[in-house]
């Protein structure tokens, strides 16, 4: 019985943990750009949640209504600002990844400067709670977040697969210059998936708010986490990034249960480590050459 | 030699023996002897002395880790996020034996340089089997296995630190010796990047660089020039970090494993002109210069690390290729910065 438990309390955080991948390998599939500052724009949705709880006393499920969109806004005017300058640039993969390096830091120290590095949480009713199933108990607050998550990528699933901007970006993920000759405008493409991404990231931001506390130079523990995930399930495969997500997250849980909480990021590492080395495709990954 | 000499040739606005060779050595001499006279030349002028040395030793210390990375993220192009393990393992490898059986970490100098190049040997061996992204990913993920790793280690104190005895020296002069030995670590990571910037090594990097299948069909072994290139560019990194550790006289993990160390030697090589010999050299001088009139107008502050970030996205998008190499490319290089 104990096992179950631990087997579920890490789906329930897997399912999360999917919805914060699920972005970064949409960004790399349609740009193959790895965004290293993806965990940081998470961390900015967890402070805004955070203020506008603090304030105004909003429930950081429905604050997931102001920093979605905010952050959708956010990801294209980025994008414009920053993207289409390197787009003709020979190295293009090493300065998007050394650009969005250069943007964590920037986002780090604005957090830390408005916010100081003092932990920060975000505590409604449900935070403290839980349900019990059973012998099985679960916590509230990740019941409620894996939820979501589930719902809104069943959401960005439809979007993919019934709109014509779906199909758009679908297409610019396998093949680029394709798309392009089929008439799809890949800038524009590029511009909604980096909207897109950032919109994820702005919920799941808002979910990890009443889930785990923050302070501003977490990020990098995330965005390791993320990478493992991605990386697993094979970089611009949403698919893989979800059972990637689900599989490390059951993994972590096993290890902090049998070894001790302190190994347990060891788990995304090492993932990260011998994936990368044995098979850089990851499990579902299109056979890009990375 | 041949083929380094045809180079010499097709390099741009760099033909051969040039007329501006003469200036060079003469930049050069003046270089030296002012690096090697600081601490005394620095009496009489400035009121705080020991923060001048310091500031003296820590600009030292940049040049010898960022004309370091450079060999690998620059000539190579392979760029590494993960060289703060280096600096670490040159760090704690001196701390230790300075620890555990009192050797001076002056002394230990070359052997920490060479259990941070044995290091860098291993982990080229590993991380360079993928390549560009994947690359950059696995690196960061050295960094924290590394991390991870020294925080639960026992034997070293794990995340509490290891505490060094006291360097017994007259309180005046005490940084003086810190900053001629770390002169030693950023003469050696220029000569170096000089030696292989001007050596069939470095052409087969720079050969990488461009397009790693052609070079390999041109006959270059392109895994091992990756590896030794990144075995290499652990040396200095790790002289450095055991000076480093052994002038803050207590050692924790984070010192040496934070991001922003990595970051620094980064954008230090980006913003002087990556894969060029003395642009890591200017842009530790100039990054160093101004994060230090940074903190003392306005303190330190989160905003530093705002400022790094800002310069790094700016410089990436409008001078990717630093400031010698966009002088280069304008025909305005003056000779004495002409090193390649």
């Amino acid at each position: 019985m104990q096992w179950v438990q631990v087997v579920v309390l890490g789906l329930l955080l897997g399912g999360v943990y999917a919805m914060m991948a699920s972005g970064l390998t949409l960004l790399f599939g349609v740009m193959r750009v790895v965004n290293l500052a993806h965990a940081a724009f998470i961390l900015v949705a967890s402070y805004i949640t955070y203020v506008l709880f603090e304030n105004l006393a909003l429930d950081p499920m429905v604050s997931l209504f102001v920093t979605l969109p905010l952050m959708f806004v956010m990801g294209v005017v980025l994008y414009l600002l920053l993207f289409p300058r390197l787009e003709d640039s020979p190295r293009y993969v090493e300065m998007t990844v050394l650009l969005t390096f250069g943007l964590a830091l920037i986002v780090e120290g604005m957090l830390t400067f408005t916010f100081t590095g003092i932990f920060r949480s975000v505590r409604p009713e449900y935070a403290t709670t839980s349900m019990n199933v059973g012998e099985i108990f679960l916590p509230t607050s990740q019941v409620y977040a894996s939820l979501i998550s589930f719902a809104l990528l069943i959401g960005l699933w439809l979007v993919l697969r019934y709109t014509k901007t779906g199909t758009a970006i679908r297409a610019t993920m396998q093949n680029r210059a394709a798309a392009q000759i089929v008439g799809v405008n890949v800038r524009r493409v590029s511009a909604l998936a980096f909207g897109i991404g950032m919109a994820l990231a702005g919920a799941a931001g808002s979910l990890l708010s009443f889930m785990f506390p923050f302070f501003p130079a977490r990020h990098w523990q995330w965005i390791a986490l993320l990478l493992a995930l991605i990386v697993l399930g094979g970089m611009g495969s949403i698919k893989g990034a979800v059972i990637g997500a689900l599989l490390l997250a059951v993994a972590s849980a096993i290890v902090t249960f049998t070894i001790g909480p302190t190994w347990s990021p060891i788990t995304f590492y090492l993932t990260l480590f011998v994936i990368l080395l044995i098979r850089p495709q990851g499990l579902f990954g299109a056979k890009v050459r990375l | 030699m041949a083929v380094v000499e045809q180079r010499e040739q097709l390099v741009e606005g760099s033909p051969g023996r040039k007329p501006g060779s003469r200036s060079r050595w003469i930049a050069l001499s003046l270089t030296l002897a002012l690096v090697l006279l600081f601490p005394a030349i620095a009496v009489p002028i400035f009121d705080s002395y020991t923060y001048v040395i310091q500031v003296g030793m820590l600009v030292l210390m940049w040049i010898s880790m960022s004309s370091s990375w450079n060999i690998l993220g620059g000539f190579a192009g392979y760029i590494s996020l993960g060289h703060g393990v280096f600096f670490a393992v040159g760090g704690y490898s001196a701390g230790l034996a300075l620890a555990h059986w009192g050797i001076s970490p002056f002394w230990f100098l070359p052997l920490a340089g060479l259990a941070a190049m044995f290091v860098g040997f291993l982990a080229g061996l590993i991380t360079l089997r993928t390549r560009g992204p994947a690359f950059i990913v696995a690196t960061i993920a050295m960094l924290f296995l590394f991390l991870l790793w020294f925080d639960n280690w026992e034997f070293i104190g794990a995340s509490s630190g290891l505490d060094l005895p006291l360097f017994e020296f007259p309180v005046r002069w005490l940084k003086v010796p810190f900053y001629y030995a770390m002169a030693l670590s950023a003469i050696g990571a220029v000569y170096l990047s000089y030696r292989v910037a001007h050596s069939k090594f470095g052409l087969g990097l720079r050969a990488i660089s461009q397009d790693e299948t052609k070079a390999e069909v041109a006959g270059i072994n392109t895994r091992w020039y990756k590896v030794w290139a990144f075995a290499l560019s652990a040396i200095f990194i790790g002289t450095a970090g055991a000076i480093y550790g052994y002038s803050l006289t207590h050692l924790r993990p984070l010192t040496f494993f934070a991001i922003a160390v990595a970051a620094r030697m980064v954008l230090m090589a980006i913003i002087g002109g990556r894969g060029t010999v003395a642009g890591p050299v200017l842009g530790a001088i100039l990054i160093i210069g101004v994060n230090e009139f940074a903190v003392r107008q306005m303190g330190e502050s989160a905003l530093n690390i705002v400022f790094t970030g800002a310069i790094l996205v700016v410089a990436l998008l409008f001078f990717p290729e630093g400031i010698v190499g966009s002088l280069r490319r304008a025909g305005k290089l003056p000779a004495f910065l002409d090193w390649d």
